[in-house]
């Protein structure tokens, strides 16, 4: 067992006692309530149960929260889908995916959105060239699946939020340079 | 028992509906072991040093203890993250990881993918992934697959496909790194190396004091 503390969109959980094997997803769903991170192949396949890890240099990644344990998040800081909308204002992401109908039936989009939200996050502190953006996101985008309307309208979702603020998630276009 | 025609088709119904439970549990027991041995094969053990001891050339007992290290070398757990190309593999049947990552610049997954983004720092047995604090893939000059013990041998000798270690340092790295005694501790589900890491650093080290003569 283990007294589980753990940061969950900037709100403080815990202690809560919990069985090492537990999983975070089982915990953020069934101990928290919060469904918004959904639970698909339970064998970190599919990436639709990704949350946000905020690290403690700053960085955040993505992890699977079906095939992790709950209590190896004992002290950490995550973010859910639940932590995207501010004051009830989608965030620029969400309201790219909306307009792109980046999704149908919308149990992966969790798991992109968080993708997404840590890719323009680390743009922002390590902007590429506009020529290795689609190779980026696509990269970035990978792991994750999609079995309604595929992966370009998410892709494309996601180029327009960084192609809207190029000055923060592009690298400056050298003199000569095509965009 | 009940003595009306209602009854008595209830009590038929349910008969049938624990009958097709049973059926449908034992399919699935079934069917779970089966994918089991098929997915992950025997072990095995290893001879000790001392097992060699009747071989009076020294270069061909080193040669020998090698081919017996061989058996932890190429077995799945530890070939698997030593692959040819950029993406490891996984099981004995050495199928290529999903999902599909890559191993990036540092062997540590591209940017998006990190191999710790999964993989923590120890086993996770519910959700069957493997984990240890310094998971990642060896570099591609380290790469196995595919080849022969004796091309294995020669590689793990040479400075610059070996991670700059001596013999030494191999035999430490063989006995008692925490990445490579993971091989023996794999986790539910799945067959640790043959033997023993300790075992198999006595391999290395017998093999080094012999003369670390490769097979042909």
């Amino acid at each position: 067992m283990t007294a589980l503390r753990i940061t969950i969109n900037g709100r403080s959980y815990g202690p809560v006692e919990v069985h090492d094997d537990l999983t975070l997803n089982d915990f953020l769903r069934e101990y928290l309530g919060l469904t918004g991170t959904k639970f698909g192949c339970g064998a970190a396949q599919c990436l639709c149960c990704a949350v946000i890890v905020d690290d403690p240099d700053g960085t955040s990644h993505t992890s699977p929260s079906c095939a992790v344990s709950a209590a190896s998040f004992n002290g950490k800081s995550i973010r859910t889908v639940e932590g995207h909308a501010k004051d009830g204002e989608l965030s620029a992401l969400q309201k790219a995916f909306i307009e792109h109908f980046a999704f149908q039936c919308g149990y992966c989009t969790p798991g992109f959105l968080n993708e997404a939200q840590v890719l323009l996050e680390r743009l922002a502190r390590k902007p590429v060239a506009r020529g290795e953006l689609e190779k980026t996101i696509a990269e970035a985008l990978d792991g994750h699946l999609c079995r309604c309307t595929g992966y370009i309208k998410y892709h494309e979702a996601v180029r327009d939020v960084i192609l809207a603020e190029p000055g923060r998630y592009l690298l400056a276009k050298a003199a000569g340079e095509q965009q | 028992m009940s003595g009306d025609p209602k009854g008595r088709a209830d009590a038929t119904l349910r008969s049938k509906l624990h009958v097709a439970s049973v059926l449908a549990l034992a399919t699935v027991l079934l069917t779970a072991l089966t994918a089991h041995a098929v997915n992950d094969g025997a072990s095995g053990t290893l001879a000790s040093p001392e097992s060699f001891a009747s071989i009076d050339d020294t270069a061909a007992r080193s040669a020998a203890i090698f081919i017996e290290l061989g058996k932890v070398l190429t077995h799945a757990r530890c070939v698997n993250c030593h692959p040819a190309g950029d993406r490891p593999r996984q099981g004995v049947q050495r199928r290529l990881h999903q999902p599909p990552v890559e191993r990036g610049a540092d062997g540590l997954g591209l940017a998006a993918m990190r191999c710790s983004n999964c993989h923590q720092e120890k086993n996770f047995d519910p959700a069957r992934m493997p984990g240890n604090p310094h998971w990642q893939l060896a570099p591609h000059q380290m790469a196995w697959e595919g080849k022969t013990l004796g091309e294995i041998c020669a590689q793990i000798k040479d400075r610059d496909r070996n991670g700059g270690r001596s013999l030494e340092d191999l035999v430490h790295h063989i006995g008692s790194d925490s990445l490579v005694g993971w091989a023996w501790a794999p986790g539910y589900g799945r067959h640790p190396a043959p033997g023993t890491q300790k075992e198999a650093g006595a391999l290395a080290e017998a093999w080094v004091k012999a003369g670390a003569v490769c097979p042909q």
